[in-house]
């Protein structure tokens, strides 16, 4: 096996074009080892993205948050920008894996590897986060519905490599929170992670995102279900509306962890729990 | 197979090697520096045993490759006395009896030096939140999280002489 380490995207991007088959990338490592270790992929060539410059930076920039491929998910967790705009997307980040884990794992790798059983992906996609991916053709940017196709597995094609993140700063701060549940120990993969987000008008409730993640094969939001938020306040009766959509909208899946029968009782009880959070503030 | 060279400073030593791409960096402190203070628990990241500190931060050795450490700055518990005498650390380990068969610990004591450089008094939740991922089958971990307790009241102490 050899260990390429490109300085440069287009460097990464025409290495990658050359070894299509027997290559993987890898960023912080933390899957792909783990991953070699267990004997699950045996490539002829791992391209290395660490030596690429300027692909870690967390700032600002005509209105949204970029976030660099190669930020590690302590340092987003950790960015005063990510806890000031979106403190569910610092929750989410915080509560990956363990402090060693996130001193690692890349959030740009954590949308690559689009493994169901984790935290950010559920919290980007309530926050409509674009994912800034580059190519030998040139960059385009995606959301993560269109990003995340299934187990593993994304619709980025054999040359392109995620670049980034990009994260609209909303107009009016929203209240927000990301909830995960573990049923095992803290390290755990999560059973169920809900991320939300919901605007206030005195009592109405004038917008509400909801993204149900770890339980389903990709993060999951329904919008004809959240829209039964709006206008109204969010009363018990209204809560239990939503969670009961939400619990018998999602696939839920069954895996060493958790049934789906569980996870879909623990949507139910979790999105409860958000959704009062949220509204007692 | 291909080879590549490497140079990295270990507990302020620098040392140049020539690796095998798919080393891991435990392995290159285990085997090519002799440096056997660092253990391999379960070479799968659950338990945190390789635990070291790169670049200041702590990570599993076992999933770093040798080559992402090149040019880094490594410590390992062969690095955490100072002239032979413990750090406050080793001593609260000793005093408190934070080891049993000890081989978590210099997983736990590379973690709690990085949790209580960026936190020098830590609560007990704190303590427990740092050390969650280093596991240890002996203790029940209450006499670990003493231990830590111990150093960050002596460390902060001698902050205080010396201020």
């Amino acid at each position: 096996m050899r260990f390429l380490q490109p300085g440069t995207l287009e460097e990464a991007i025409s290495t990658r074009v050359d070894n299509p088959e027997q290559s993987v990338i890898i960023a912080g490592g933390t899957a792909v080892v783990l991953m070699l270790q267990h004997g699950l992929i045996a490539p002829e060539v791992l391209i290395s993205l660490e030596k690429i410059p300027g692909l870690d930076s967390i700032r600002i920039e005509d209105n949204r948050l970029h976030i660099g491929a190669l930020a590690k998910l302590g340092d987003v967790a950790d960015s005063r920008l990510v806890r000031q705009y979106f403190p569910a997307l610092f929750a989410a980040c915080a509560a990956v894996g363990n402090v060693r884990v996130r001193n690692q794992a890349t959030l740009g790798g954590n949308l690559a590897e689009a493994d169901y059983a984790s935290d950010p992906p559920a919290a980007l996609m309530m926050l409509d986060a674009l994912v800034e991916v580059k190519g030998i053709s040139g960059t385009r940017q995606i959301s993560l519905p269109d990003l995340l196709l299934g187990f593993l597995t994304t619709t980025l094609e054999p040359d392109e490599l995620i670049t980034g993140v990009i994260i609209p700063i909303p107009t009016e701060q929203p209240r927000m929170a990301y909830l995960r549940y573990n049923n095992r120990s803290s390290e755990d993969r999560p059973c169920v992670g809900i991320a939300a987000s919901a605007t206030f008008n005195d009592a109405i409730c004038t917008g509400l995102r909801l993204t149900v993640g770890a339980a389903c094969e990709i993060p999951t939001r329904l919008s004809e279900i959240e829209a039964l938020a709006v206008g109204s306040p969010l009363t018990d009766t209204r809560i239990h509306e939503i969670a009961e959509g939400y619990a018998a909208g999602i696939e839920t899946i069954d895996d060493l962890q958790s049934s789906a029968w569980y996870r879909t009782q623990m949507i139910r009880v979790h999105i409860q729990r958000v959704l009062k959070g949220l509204r007692d503030g | 197979m291909s080879k590549h060279t490497v140079t990295m400073t270990v507990n302020g030593t620098k040392y140049t090697r020539e690796i095998e791409s798919r080393l891991l960096l435990v392995h290159f402190i285990r085997e090519d520096l002799e440096l056997t203070g660092t253990h391999i628990g379960c070479d799968t990241t659950n338990c945190g045993a390789c635990t070291v500190l790169m670049d200041g931060f702590t990570v599993k050795s076992c999933t770093v490759f040798a080559m992402t450490a090149n040019g880094k700055s490594i410590e390992t518990i062969e690095g955490v006395a100072q002239n032979g005498a413990l750090h406050p650390l080793q001593e609260g380990f000793w005093e408190k009896h934070g080891l049993q068969c000890g081989y978590c610990t210099p997983g736990m004591i590379m973690s709690a030096k990085h949790l209580l450089s960026n936190n020098p008094n830590p609560t007990e939740d704190e303590i427990r939140w740092g050390l969650s991922g280093n596991l240890c089958r002996c203790t029940g971990y209450n006499k670990i999280v003493e231990a830590v307790q111990y150093a960050a009241e002596k460390m902060s102490a001698e902050q205080e002489q010396d201020a």
